[in-house]
């Protein structure tokens, strides 16, 4: 209860106490400044350390009165004891108010201190950046100083000439010895003037030669056009004068070519290629009663890679004595390579039968405008020489199945010679080098590298004596120049006769008989339609002739049996249409707008050539008699 | 001619003989009936057949319908020749004529009335008779063939009248000009001889192959077909098949056919005409339009 009255009484007392309090400050203040009351001035004119004690005082005061009201409330009676606590009350109210004064006093000082701390602060604050800009500058003027002292003028970077040289060379007006002697400013002006000076005399010197070299340069190229010129003009004489050459007969150039190539040649090629043209030319020479254009029945050529052949620069001379040794060489080298050994003996081969590069090529012309040509090379391992052919006609060759063979390469100039097939080698010594590769004979190889022909053999001037097998065989010009001329010969007529063999087969006339053959021959005749091959194909379609020799093989079947049981028959029919075939193409009429004789003259009996309204030929064989007649 | 259809091979001897045959069958000649009704044909063999045309011709044709009613052995040679009379039918071959009666000939075994052999020179080979032409007018059949005659037969009697000389070559065809009358005969010799049948003598000769228009060397000279129209000729062959002005004996045109012709006949205005390697017959106006052809 009087705690709650105490509550009740403290905002109560508080409002009263503090309008008294005011009242107190009032009093206070009049009594020193007299205008305004200020406590934060009294707060200046106390002791901070009496107000702490003063306090310290306050509270044990309060403590001790809330003690003795403690005691008093505990005893118990009311009455008494209600003064004395409110008296306590009331003094504890005071000192409650001097507390509060106290702590007010203390938020001021606090205040103050604060605010002077502040203020300090501020200041020192204002020093402190003040200090910091000027350190600042200082440190920027620093700055500066350095840089202008590291300054180097760019003048410090040109090597000018020592002082030396430079009093020594540059004029009076430059050097100013007088004015630069002391002064090391104008010293240094003045070597720059003179370093000026100098460079500018040098860059007129250097301008001066370049223009000098322009010029030069200049003549050098009029110089070298004209030189360039001179080659092309050269060309166009040498062309122009090509003409005159031929018109004189003295192909130099030409000649001049061949010549250098055939420098590389191997000797047997060498050889043939020298009786080859001095054959070529001495026939022309020989027909010199003919027209100034020159007929060239023979000419020569060199083919291949000249390069090549340099390359080999083994002469073909020591191949031909170190065979052995360089088989040996062989072998190692491609046991080195190559580890299988069929692919090794291959080598081995393709290296026995490799040929020179170089290869000389004749061309030989016959009458009719058809010509020969021949390619001679030489296998250098072998020591042989072989031949390729072709020929070539003024027309187109239209083959005829038989004639196939007749110009073929392969076996166009067999047996020029008798017994001279070009499918075995003709060196012995070349046996012994095929066992060591396994070879067994040149002829699977003559395709491919040429018909090495005994003719050919003596033409390069090999010569090849059959008792001794020799390693080192000599090239002999004579023995080439002897048989030149007969193997010219012979390979013409040759070509003549087989180009005229072709045309004749051309011209024959073939007859094709397809035969069907029943499975009861021979009762039931085999039945055969024809169709002859002969100035247009003809058949039983557009030649009522052919017709009737079917007919006669077909249907007159019976007197063709033959003696009994009959089996002969169709021996017996194809016999007779050989025979009919022979009678239609003898008894063809001959076309009167056409000159010449006749393709097949008649050589059977006929009476008479056409009956009935089919002009059917006679046919029909009359036996005995032996004339043909028509059924 | 014609060429005889293929059939497959049966198995029998005879069969495969009697297919070889008809394989190289050639029908040389043809005639027809009086009556119209009938069509006789002959081949290289030597066979005549009689065909019916009525039958063959009808509506309710079969297969049958187009076989031969009756095949008969007529000759030892081909029968090259056939021509019908009001009542017979007369056909030559090798060196015969023999003359079959229309009203017989159907029935089986039917033998030849007469057969006659013109008087031959030679007797090595008997030359074939290639023609025969029938002259109504003087009852007188004329052939011509292998010895290089036209002989003249008398049709009552059967006697050999006269023989013509003239070409140098046997004969191919023979042609009747009725207005003169003369009548015509191409042959191998590549000349066309009119001869006066009253005079028996040779009238004109006209050699075709002279003809620079019409000549083809390549095929030969001979003059396979014959036919006129009084005062026209069509005639062909060996060269171009070309139309003559008879008066005159000048080439008129020349028809552009390239196959040796074989065959021509007038029919009214038109040339027809039929080469015996191709499957068509050509109908020409006489001015030598080709106006179409019949093709099988």
């Amino acid at each position: 209860m009087s705690s709650e009255s105490s509550k009740k009484r403290k905002p109560k007392v508080i409002r009263s106490d503090g309008a008294p309090a005011e009242g107190k400050r009032t009093r206070s203040d009049t009594e020193q400044e007299g205008k305004y009351y200020s406590e934060e001035a009294e707060v200046d004119l106390r002791d901070p350390g009496r107000d702490y004690e003063l306090y310290k005082y306050t509270c044990q005061e309060l403590q001790r009165l809330m003690a003795e009201i403690q005691d008093l409330k505990s005893r118990g009676g009311k009455d008494a004891q209600a003064v004395e606590i409110e008296d306590r009350r009331i003094q504890s109210c005071v000192h409650f108010m001097t507390l509060k004064k106290l702590n007010r006093l203390a938020h001021i000082r606090l205040k103050k201190g604060r605010d002077q701390t502040h203020e300090a602060k501020q200041k020192v604050d204002a020093y402190h950046l003040q200090l910091q800009n000027l350190l600042y500058e200082v440190m920027h003027l620093q700055k500066e100083i350095t840089k202008c002292l590291e300054f180097k003028s760019k003048h410090e970077e040109i090597d000018l000439v020592s002082l030396e040289e430079f009093y020594k060379e540059a004029p009076p007006d430059i050097s100013k010895a007088e004015v630069t002697m002391g002064d090391p400013h104008q010293q240094t002006l003045a070597r720059l003037d003179w370093e000026l000076e100098q460079r500018k005399r040098l860059a007129e010197k250097y301008r001066e030669c370049l223009s000098n070299k322009e010029k030069i340069l200049k003549e050098i190229e009029v110089k070298k056009e004209y030189l360039s010129s001179l080659q092309p003009r050269l060309n166009s004489i040498m062309q122009a004068s090509l003409p005159v050459q031929e018109y004189l007969f003295m192909p130099f150039d030409q000649a001049h070519k061949q010549y250098e190539t055939a420098r590389h040649l191997p000797p047997p090629l060498y050889v043939l290629f020298v009786q080859a043209t001095a054959y070529g030319q001495a026939c022309a020479h020989r027909k010199s009663s003919q027209p100034p254009r020159q007929d060239k029945m023979l000419s020569v050529a060199i083919e291949g890679s000249v390069d090549e052949a340099k390359a080999l620069f083994k002469p073909p001379e020591d191949s031909q004595d170190d065979e052995s040794d360089s088989d040996a060489e062989e072998e190692q080298t491609t046991k080195r390579r190559r580890p299988t050994l069929g692919v090794q003996l291959d080598d081995k081969r393709k290296e026995m039968l490799k040929r020179h590069p170089l290869s000389v090529l004749l061309d030989l012309k016959c009458k009719d405008d058809s010509v020969l040509h021949l390619t001679f090379y030489y296998l250098m391992n072998l020591n042989i020489m072989t031949v390729k052919a072709r020929v070539t006609t003024a027309t187109e060759l239209i083959t005829p199945i038989s004639a196939g063979d007749l110009l073929s390469p392969d076996s166009v100039l067999s047996c020029l010679y008798p017994g001279d097939h070009g499918k075995k080698t003709p060196n012995p010594a070349n046996q012994y080098q095929f066992d060591k590769v396994g070879i067994l004979t040149l002829r699977d190889y003559v395709l491919d590298l040429g018909h090495p022909y005994l003719w050919v053999q003596k033409l390069g001037g090999l010569h090849f004596p059959k008792e001794q097998p020799q390693h080192t065989v000599i090239t002999d010009h004579s023995l080439s120049a002897s048989h030149m001329e007969t193997t010219m010969k012979l390979l013409k007529t040759r070509v003549q006769s087989r180009l005229a063999l072709h045309k004749q087969f051309a011209s024959l006339a073939k007859l094709q008989a397809a035969v069907v053959l029943n499975p009861g021959y021979s009762s039931i005749p085999p039945i055969f339609q024809l169709c002859l091959n002969w100035k247009g194909e003809k058949t039983n379609n557009n030649d009522d002739n052919i017709r009737a020799m079917e007919s006669e093989v077909n249907v007159c079947y019976k007197e063709l049996c033959g003696p009994r049981p009959g089996h002969q028959l169709l021996t017996n029919q194809l016999q007779r249409l050989c025979v009919l075939l022979d009678v239609y193409l003898e008894t063809e009429s001959h076309d009167d707008s056409v000159e010449g004789p006749k393709e097949f003259p008649q050589e059977k009996m006929c009476l008479r050539l056409f009956r009935g309204p089919s002009r059917i030929k006679p046919f029909k064989y009359n036996h005995p008699q032996g004339f043909f007649s028509h059924r | 001619m014609e060429r005889a259809a293929q059939q497959a091979v049966p198995l029998g001897q005879m069969e495969v003989f009697q297919a070889l045959q008809r394989l190289h069958m050639t029908i040389f000649s043809q005639s027809v009936s009086p009556c119209g009704k009938f069509l006789a044909a002959g081949n290289n063999y030597g066979q005549i057949a009689i065909f019916s045309l009525s039958a063959a011709l009808s509506s309710e044709a079969k297969e049958e319908s187009k076989k031969p009613m009756v095949t008969f052995q007529a000759h030892d040679g081909p029968v090259y020749s056939m021509v019908s009379t009001d009542r017979h039918l007369l056909s030559a071959g090798d060196g015969e004529v023999k003359a079959w009666l229309w009203a017989e000939i159907l029935k089986k075994g039917c033998k030849e009335l007469w057969r006659r052999q013109p008087p031959y020179r030679t007797s090595l080979e008997v030359p074939e008779i290639n023609a025969l032409l029938l002259v109504p007018k003087e009852n007188l059949l004329i052939l011509a063939g292998g010895d290089c005659q036209l002989h003249a037969m008398d049709l009552e009697t059967g006697t050999f009248m006269w023989a013509l000389r003239g070409h140098t070559d046997y004969i191919h065809c023979l042609a009747l000009r009725e207005r003169s009358p003369e009548v015509l005969s191409g042959g191998e010799d590549g000349a066309v001889r009119l001869w006066d049948l009253r005079t028996a003598k040779e009238v004109q000769t006209i050699e075709v192959y002279k003809h620079e228009e019409c000549s083809r060397p390549h095929n030969g000279r001979w003059i396979g077909c014959l036919a006129t129209d009084s005062d026209w000729m069509v005639c062909g062959g060996g060269p171009a098949l070309t139309l003559w002005h008879l008066r005159s004996s000048t080439p008129t045109t020349v028809f552009p056919m390239r196959a040796p012709q074989k065959h021509v006949t007038f029919y009214q205005d038109l040339v027809l005409t039929a080469a015996g390697n191709s499957c068509r017959v050509d109908v020409f106006t006489n001015l030598g339009y080709r106006a179409f052809s019949l093709s099988f």
